[in-house]
């Protein structure tokens, strides 16, 4: 390798190439669409066809999330969601992912747990805040167990589908192998449920974020669905407009970056029972 | 042909049972673990010394029901909340299907409104409960709304993603024979798309369920949301979990009787597009 073998310094790339290169960069690909519709957006504002009270421009949104922050609110909340969140999909994993993988395992206790798993799925959470409210108060306790229930059904659920729809002849091939119980389970069945434990883990933290947002209207001590309600209260439509597209950026975040590549990576490695479907 | 009465049970085992006996079985699975909930529950109940006006005994729920039949205030919630989701999803899917399929007729414009919509997707129901309430006050016009938003949005995405789905071939292969640009939208394009359009309704209205809840815990005076909420003003907990049953129940009685059979016969009819998946 000589020196001199690095390249020249390229030429300006013409309009054409950059026009290329950014269309072809994901974020650009997704951002961009966002562009028009914050534009047609401020139009209306600007046009007043809603009173502004009412119908606030994006100008105003920033101008009031950049206030929060510099206050310090808008901070105090997210982190308490954020936590919120992350203790409750913690202890949903903990506790679901045996669950299910126990139901998925035994003949009866899968037929027996079936029907129960998918009822006490219905029942939605948002249903269990009253008695929870009576049970623990307005309090840390009621929103965590709200967010553990949300996340803990859609994982068990899928664990169990996922053990079960595990082809009865790679478990059959391991045994005649000579493979133990012990090892049948960490080597076939665990690793075969995996992509369905990892699409029950987005879909119940995908409820879950949506429990914890009513929760926090309805129980209100902090985060992002109570600084929403309270601005409810007080009639700022900027801040609960602020409110909503942190929601739905956060969501889209740890969506996009962290569950779906999650989900493509299992079931492009463990993938082998999607087929079965 | 038709096996003697009576010789079911006896050979249930053995041999394919009869339709009924098969039937009977599978209410048996079905039924079996909730009596053995409640059984759990009666003896928590009895052996457990929580105050009852704390955690009510199946039996207090039991004369809730009856009371509640009774002054017809079930009927009356009930039929508010299925009225409500009725016309939220009926109005979405009407709207939905159309622009979902306009939308993506056109690369371009499909490509630009991907990422929006599934942004808005994400926010569906919750988060517009305290803008909704604003905007159109507290009451049926903001729960509509509410239930409307949740379903419109995840079905446009889901008949954008159907369309995008279908084998070019499907579409030239109409036009080479003939088809109009109409014709092609109702024979190749609506049909291939149904399948993800059907799970796209099932997925939205589940989210809508929820959504409702939240809402009328929030912004209404009927609805089984309501009756929750107004129940635990008077620590009614009977009340409340009669409540969450059947909503609950409700919830399991739509999806499975009507939703997941409709998704059933649609993939089994049109399913060309899910292989590509």
């Amino acid at each position: 390798m000589s020196r001199d073998a690095v390249a020249p310094p390229l030429p300006p790339p013409p309009l054409a190439a950059v026009r290329a290169r950014l269309a072809a960069s994901p974020a650009v690909r997704t951002l961009a669409p966002f562009l028009p519709l914050v534009v047609l957006w401020a139009v209306v504002v600007e046009l007043e066809v809603f009173p502004r009270a009412f119908f606030p421009g994006p100008l105003d949104v920033v101008r009031a999330g950049a206030a929060l922050v510099y206050k310090g609110i808008l901070p105090v909340h997210l982190q308490d969601s954020l936590t919120r969140l992350a203790t409750g999909a913690a202890v949903g994993i903990v506790v679901g992912i045996p669950l299910g993988v126990l139901v998925g395992l035994h003949r009866v206790a899968y037929r027996l747990a079936w029907p129960l798993v998918v009822f006490f799925q219905a029942i939605g959470d948002i249903a269990w805040l009253p008695i929870l409210l009576v049970w623990f108060g307005f309090s840390l306790t009621t929103m965590t167990v709200v967010i553990v229930y949300t996340v803990v059904f859609p994982i068990i659920f899928n664990a169990a589908l996922g053990v079960r729809t595990v082809p009865q002849d790679l478990v059959r091939a391991a045994q005649m192998l000579g493979a133990s119980p012990l090892r049948v389970l960490t080597e076939v069945l665990l690793p075969g449920a995996l992509p369905n434990i990892v699409t029950g883990l987005r879909n119940g933290l995908g409820y879950g974020w949506r429990a914890l947002i009513a929760a926090e209207i309805i129980v209100g001590t902090s985060g992002i669905g109570f600084m929403m309600f309270d601005a409810r209260r007080q009639g700022s439509v900027v801040e609960m407009l602020l409110g909503m597209i942190l929601l739905g950026v956060l969501w889209s975040v740890v969506d996009g970056a962290l569950l779906t590549p999650l989900e493509r990576a299992t079931v492009e490695r463990w993938g082998l029972t999607r087929r079965v479907e | 042909m038709t096996p003697p009465r009576g010789a079911g049970r006896a050979v249930w085992a053995a041999a394919p049972a009869p339709p009924l006996a098969r039937w009977l079985g599978a209410a048996a699975w079905f039924v079996a673990p909730f009596a053995i909930l409640l059984l759990v529950w009666e003896a928590a109940v009895r052996l457990g010394e929580v105050p009852l006006r704390v955690f009510p005994a199946p039996e207090d729920v039991l004369a809730a029901f009856r009371q509640q039949v009774a002054t017809g205030a079930l009927g009356r919630h009930l039929w508010a909340s299925l009225y409500r989701v009725l016309v939220g999803s009926t109005l979405a899917i009407a709207a939905s299907v159309p622009l979902g399929i306009l939308v993506s007729t056109h690369r371009i414009v499909a490509a630009v409104c991907t990422p929006v919509l599934r942004f808005f997707a994400v926010l569906a129901g919750i988060a517009w409960i305290p803008l909704a309430t604003l905007w159109f006050g507290y009451g049926f016009g903001a729960i509509t709304f509410i239930i409307f938003n949740a379903v419109f949005f995840v079905v446009t995405y889901n008949t954008i993603l159907g369309v995008r789905r279908i084998p070019t071939a499907l579409v030239d292969a109409a036009r080479s024979l003939g088809a109009g640009r109409w014709q092609v939208v109702t024979e190749v394009l609506l049909p291939g798309a149904l399948p993800n359009i059907v799970t796209g309704i099932r997925t939205g209205m589940g989210f809508a369920w929820r959504g409702l809840i939240a809402a009328e815990i929030i912004a209404t005076n009927a609805g089984l949301g309501y009756m929750l909420f107004l129940a635990r003003d008077f620590y009614r907990t009977e009340v409340i979990v009669l409540g969450m049953i059947v909503i609950g129940a409700v919830w399991v009685a739509i999806d499975r009787l009507v939703l997941a059979p409709l998704e059933r016969r649609t993939v089994e009819r049109w399913g060309l597009a899910r292989r590509v998946e």
